[in-house]
């Protein structure tokens, strides 16, 4: 500001969304400025206690350089008036932990605060604590877990969790995981960990017939979904049955006829659907209810299409159908109308789903990306806003996006940055909860703190 | 004068010449003489004009003579001795003779006056006794001479103006002047006209100088001549006809000729006919139209004459003009343009054609001290050869847009979806990858490489599920195309292992092992087969070992290539081996092998089976032979023209077939078409390692030792008349080249436009849209 002497400056005004308006008239502003300068002009002219750092848009597109670079580029001349939206601006994230393991992580959740949940393709379950550590190994399945969810409980019981995994032995199950109830004894008794952090496999889920991509619960986690690559979708609630629902397999039985000893009752009830969505084409990639319920579920799979269903009846109540677009995996917006789909030509879209099933939809917002992007999460309600996600992708990197600024991701950072060159570095699940990134993919899992920087619960470094 | 007059009485003249004065004729007939020779021949000759008067003046002597000589009695009287006498008697007939040319030369006379000479008669002589020709005696009286009779003015025939200042007018025979007579002045001429009534029929005699009055037969001709008749008053026009060779008595009775009439003269001519037809029939189908339309007659009769276009050809050029002299050229030219001595010399030496130019310049301090150009003949002589050996001729340039050359093919971006770029990429120890399937739907990718490891991967990730270790090579992998059972046959050395992949749903894997591995053998083939089937059971299989094998016969080498046939139950098998043995096709449900070919010709690289026909392709080193299983024959050899293949896919159609070769080509068969390729793709700059058809769609890609993968649009129609369109799409990179070999295995996944590929770099990459 002070160095406004024979410098060209530029009338703009100043709209914002956020909890810090400013008044709306013309400013004048030095066109060599740059987002700090004017993040440090909004904090002055609000005169804000703490100083919080703000984000530029200009018509729909982050600044980064100059404010007279963004003219120039754009052709814009000296009197135009700018619009330019604010919003506090995310912090760089940074890395919390980095937990290596020996395979590939399919997937990771951070829903149960204050611990990591992966699962990994050697077929187990793995817990962690924020603190880097172990509590807890779980040999669900003999093959690979494709996915996981952590099933929220209704019951407010911090000590049993009940997770979901699918895999590629064509079920998925149920398995109640019984934390550590408390970190203070966890760290007095630290060899005998495992005794306390018990697992169970209470259910199977018997339905499918090719591996399953996903597993996904509603918010009250009363139902489940599973999609797999025989093209159908399975719904399932998550109370384990007394008896088995599917009869046993020839080769189970024989399987289990060797293993004599085992018990009746440790072994895992064989489950049911309850409705099997059928209208897919080809491989189902994920399924997931929607916010408001556990009425309507969307989907997508590689046979490019997005759909909506009416989950009671089982019916394919919406088709999406996008060109040459096989998806790989799907989000929905907080709000429930929007789809965020990732498909295999590198892009991640945004669908509305609130348009007829005649109309052709056209994708709102495309996130171009240079390496498939195989996962998104979007931002949890608490943690920055409406319009962030996170996509992880096959190059090792895991990018910040605003869906209002779609050119560039706000921010990125690669992961497994300690592999060797020749080893992949492929992200193969993100999960994003309360300012809290886990990443799993080849080189195990890493934990990052990505927000606007009040992450409420401090994560120790 | 007038003994002239008194000789022609004496010649009993008739009353013509009673009525005309003596002097008359001769008068004009001097001066007709005279006209005629002077105008015409006046210095030809003097004595002509002497006997032309000897001339004129005998024919009144033959008139006497016809006169005298019987008139017209005698005509009669000859005429009718004639009929009489005429075939009666031989001996009067000298005198027959001569009384009729007697009547024959008086005819004569009477119709040509101008004979003169006087007829002979033919007498026997008294001496001889010979029958002699007798002249009549010329009467040596004053008649007969010519001469006497002529006018007194001897001065012959010259132009009488040189008299004219003289007072006489010539001279007589005696040389005595003719005195000119006297004339007297215009009003006397007037007076004598006027008063002498025959003044008007007189006309002016030169040699006499005077007037002298016509004779009546001058005035006659005169008027004849005047009214267009004949100008001889004794022409008869109307002469009676005398039939000498028609008429009574003198018809021809006898022909000429005793040769019969001609058929020709009545048989209408047969080539006449011909050639009338030939018209008629041309005018019949129009080649020739009788009343053609006038062009004159369609442009109407007026006409704007400037409404053509004006012609488009150009206009002649004009010859290019001789180059104006310069400074050099001057005979005088500033020093700096003469030669120095070193240029002179390099100038002498160098070969005429090869001159800058044809001279050298010189100086002369004065322009009369210029000498005769040397050069003058030769160089007009080479400037009239420029102009006629250089045609004039206006090259037109051709404005040809080079981008209108190139085959109208769509937009690569209009035929997506295919391959753009490298998704995931899975490393294989950097062990080269030589096999690679692809599962029937799509989902796993099993590659074996040289250190005999068989990788089990899903292709969207990338993941390696399972892996089974072989000892040695690794020749070939490759799915089963059933979607009912599931598991991958692999080709290690003189063996093939049958592997079913985990996670199966129990229905599949029962139904998968029930093939492979049954529970109830099938009989064993008549004739016992060198290859051995061993499967472990059923119950004891698990995906870890292999449940079924085939041991191929010993020393039959690596398989290098299995392709399984679309429904499954049989594969065939290329071993490395050269010669025989090399092909087996295996059948799982008879659990029997056989060798198809006894012998083949040439070193097997590839085989196929056609995709819904009993059909089986062999690729030799430089053809593809078709053959038919069902009826064991041989149905058509492809030349691809190539001189090693090294790859070959059929199309899902069944129509087309691809063939890759080492020498960098790749050929398109139209199976319907031709033996020969329907075209050649020369894109790859090192050989060819695979080529691969997308099962569903139109794609197509072919990889190469450049370390490439080529991606072309292929759509095939279905009626015969299109050709298939083949666009090239991409190019994909990534594959290092190591040892000189690039990409050595390529296919597709089923259900979506992916493609992976095995690279010698030890590395598997999956390529997406």
């Amino acid at each position: 500001m002070a160095s406004v002497s024979g410098e060209h400056s530029h009338p703009v005004v100043f709209t914002t969304q956020t909890a810090y308006p400013f008044p709306s008239q013309k400013f004048m502003i030095p066109i060599s400025w740059r987002r700090y300068q004017l993040s440090q002009l909004v904090n002055k002219a609000l005169s804000l206690p703490k100083p919080v750092p703000f984000d530029f848009l200009i018509r729909g597109e982050l600044l980064r350089g100059t404010l007279a670079e963004w003219c120039q580029e754009k052709g814009i001349g000296e009197e135009e008036t700018l619009e330019i939206e604010y919003f506090e601006s995310v912090m760089p994230p940074q890395k919390m932990a980095s937990l290596p393991q020996e395979d590939w992580v399919s997937a990771v959740s951070c829903q149960h605060p204050g611990h990591v949940v992966t699962a990994s393709y050697d077929g187990c379950v793995r817990l962690f604590d924020y603190s880097q550590k172990l509590l807890h190994t779980s040999a669900a399945h003999t093959a690979p877990i494709t996915s996981l969810c952590v099933i929220p409980s209704s019951s407010t019981s911090p000590d049993s969790l009940l997770l979901a995994t699918a895999s590629h032995d064509l079920t998925a199950r149920l398995i109640s995981l019984s934390p550590p109830s408390s970190p203070e004894v966890e760290v007095t008794a630290d060899a005998n960990s495992s005794q306390r952090a018990t697992s169970q496999t209470t259910a199977s889920l018997h339905l499918h017939t090719a591996p399953l991509s996903s597993i996904a619960s509603d918010a009250v986690g009363s139902h489940l979904l599973t999609a797999s690559w025989d093209s159908l979708i399975g719904l399932w609630d998550t109370s384990v049955p007394a008896t088995d629902e599917v009869p046993e397999d020839a080769t189970d039985r024989a399987a289990r006829k060797r293993r004599k000893v085992d018990d009746a009752a440790s072994r895992p009830r064989r489950k049911a659907p309850l409705t099997v969505l059928k209208s897919h084409t080809a491989r189902v990639s994920r399924a997931v209810f929607t916010p408001g319920g556990s009425a309507e579920a969307v989907s997508c799979g590689l046979d490019s299409t997005v759909r909506c269903w009416d989950v009671e009846r089982g019916l394919c109540t919406n088709t999406i159908t996008a060109s040459a677009k096989p998806f790989l995996d799907l989000a929905l917006t907080h709000s429930g109308t929007g789809a965020l789909a990732a498909s295999s030509d590198r892009t991640v879209s945004l669908y509305d789903l609130r348009g007829s099933a005649t109309s052709v939809t056209h994708a709102g917002a495309s996130l171009a990306h240079p390496a498939t992007p195989s996962c998104l999460a979007v931002a949890p309600d608490a943690g920055g806003g409406e319009h962030q996600l996170l996509t992880g992708a096959y190059d090792g990197a895991v990018r910040l996006w605003d869906l209002r600024s779609v050119k560039a991701a706000v921010a990125s950072f690669k992961v497994f940055e300690g592999r060797a060159p020749g080893e992949g570095r492929k992200v193969l699940g993100v999960d994003w909860a309360r300012g809290v990134v886990g990443v799993g993919g080849e080189g195990g899992v890493e934990v990052w703190r990505v927000g606007s920087g009040q992450g409420e619960r401090a994560f120790p470094s | 004068m007038a003994a002239a007059d008194s000789k022609r009485k004496t010649n009993k003249r008739k009353a013509v010449e009673e009525e005309a004065p003596a002097p008359a004729p001769s008068v004009f007939s001097h001066d007709v003489g005279l006209e005629m020779h002077s105008e015409d021949e006046g210095g030809d000759a003097d004595s002509e004009g002497a006997e032309d008067d000897g001339e004129v003046d005998e024919w009144p002597e033959i008139d006497t003579r016809s006169d005298s000589e019987g008139e017209d009695s005698g005509n009669a009287e000859a005429s009718e001795d004639e009929e009489e006498i005429e075939g009666e008697e031989d001996e009067d007939d000298e005198d027959d003779e001569d009384g009729d040319e007697d009547s024959e030369s008086e005819a004569n006379t009477e119709d040509d006056e101008l004979h003169v000479f006087p007829k002979a008669k033919t007498v026997i002589s008294d001496i001889t006794g010979q029958p002699k020709r007798v002249y009549p005696e010329i009467e040596p009286e004053y008649d007969s001479d010519s001469s006497t009779e002529d006018t007194p003015n001897r001065v012959g025939n010259i132009p009488m103006h040189w008299y004219d200042d003289l007072p006489h007018v010539g001279y007589d025979i005696n040389g005595k002047k003719v005195l000119r007579p006297a004339r007297g002045d215009e009003l006397d001429k007037f007076l004598e006209t006027v008063e002498d009534p025959t003044a008007w029929t007189s006309a002016f005699d030169k040699k006499a100088q005077m007037d002298k009055p016509l004779t009546p037969e001058e005035l006659d001709l005169i008027r004849r001549l005047r009214e267009n008749e004949v100008p001889d008053a004794n022409y008869d026009p109307y002469e009676p006809t005398v039939e000498w060779f028609t008429g009574k008595g003198k018809e021809e009775i006898m022909p000429l000729s005793a040769a019969p009439e001609p058929k020709r003269r009545w048989v209408p001519s047969k080539w006449e006919k011909q050639k009338v037809m030939k018209i008629v029939r041309a005018i019949r189908q129009g080649r020739i139209v009788p009343n053609k339309p006038k062009t004159a007659s369609t442009q109407s009769q007026f006409y704007a004459i400037w409404n053509e276009e004006p012609s488009n050809q150009p206009a002649p050029l004009p010859a290019p003009k001789p180059r104006l002299p310069t400074h050099a050229e001057s005979y005088n030219p500033p020093e700096e343009y003469l030669p120095t001595e070193e240029e002179r010399k390099k100038w002498e030496e160098t070969d005429k054609e090869d001159r800058e130019r044809d001279f050298l310049p010189q100086k002369h301090s004065a322009l009369r001290l210029v000498p005769a150009y040397g050069q003058f003949i030769q160089e007009r002589f080479s400037r009239q050869l420029d102009l006629y050996l250089a045609p004039r001729i206006q090259r037109v340039r051709l404005q040809i847009d080079p981008n209108s050359l190139i085959p109208k093919l769509p937009s690569p971006s209009s035929l997506k979806p295919f391959p753009v770029y490298k998704a995931l990429q899975v490393p294989h120890d950097r062990q080269r990858v030589r096999a690679l399937g692809v599962s029937p739907d799509g989902a796993w990718a099993v590659t074996g490489d040289e250190s005999g490891i068989v990788r089990l991967w899903e292709v969207l990730v990338g993941r390696e599920v399972k892996r089974w270790t072989f000892p040695g090579r690794i020749g070939a992998v490759e799915w089963c195309p059933r979607t009912d059972v599931c598991f991958f046959a692999v080709g290690v050395e003189e063996q093939l292992k049958f592997i079913i992949p985990p996670n199966l749903p129990a229905a599949v894997l029962t139904a998968t092992q029930s093939v492979l591995s049954p529970a109830q053998l099938p009989p064993p083939p008549a004739t016992p087969s060198p290859v051995k089937w061993v499967s472990t059971a059923a119950a004891a299989s698990t995906s870890d070992s292999t449940i079924l094998t085939v041991d191929l016969p010993t020393s039959s080498g690596l398989p290098k290539q299995i392709v399984w046939h679309r429904k499954g139950d049989y594969l065939a098998t290329v071993s490395g081996t050269e010669g025989q043995g090399g092909v087996w096709i295996h059948q799982l449900s008879r659990r029997h092998s056989q060798a198809p070919f006894k012998k083949v010709k040439g070193s097997v690289q590839q085989v196929l089976f056609h995709p819904t026909k009993p059909y089986f392709f062999v690729a030799t080193q430089r053809y593809v032979r078709m053959y038919n299983l069902a009826e064991q024959k041989l149905l058509k050899t492809l030349t691809p023209g190539c001189r090693w293949i090294s790859s070959m896919d059929v199309h899902p159609s069944g129509d087309h077939l691809i063939v890759g070769s080492y020498d960098r080509k790749l050929c398109w068969f139209d199976l319907e078409l031709s033996d020969r390729p329907y075209k050649i793709l020369r894109y790859h700059t090192r050989a060819l390692r695979s080529v691969h058809f997308h099962p569903t769609y139109p794609l197509f890609a072919s990889s190469s030792d450049d370390g490439t993968i080529q991606v072309f649009h292929a759509r095939v129609y279905n009626d015969l008349m299109t050709n298939p369109l083949i666009v090239p799409l991409k190019i994909l990179r990534g594959h290092a080249v190591r040892d000189g070999l690039g990409v050595l295995h390529v296919r597709w996944c089923a259900r979506q436009p992916w493609l992976v590929s095995a690279g010698a770099d030890g590395e598997v990459a999956v390529w997406c849209s």
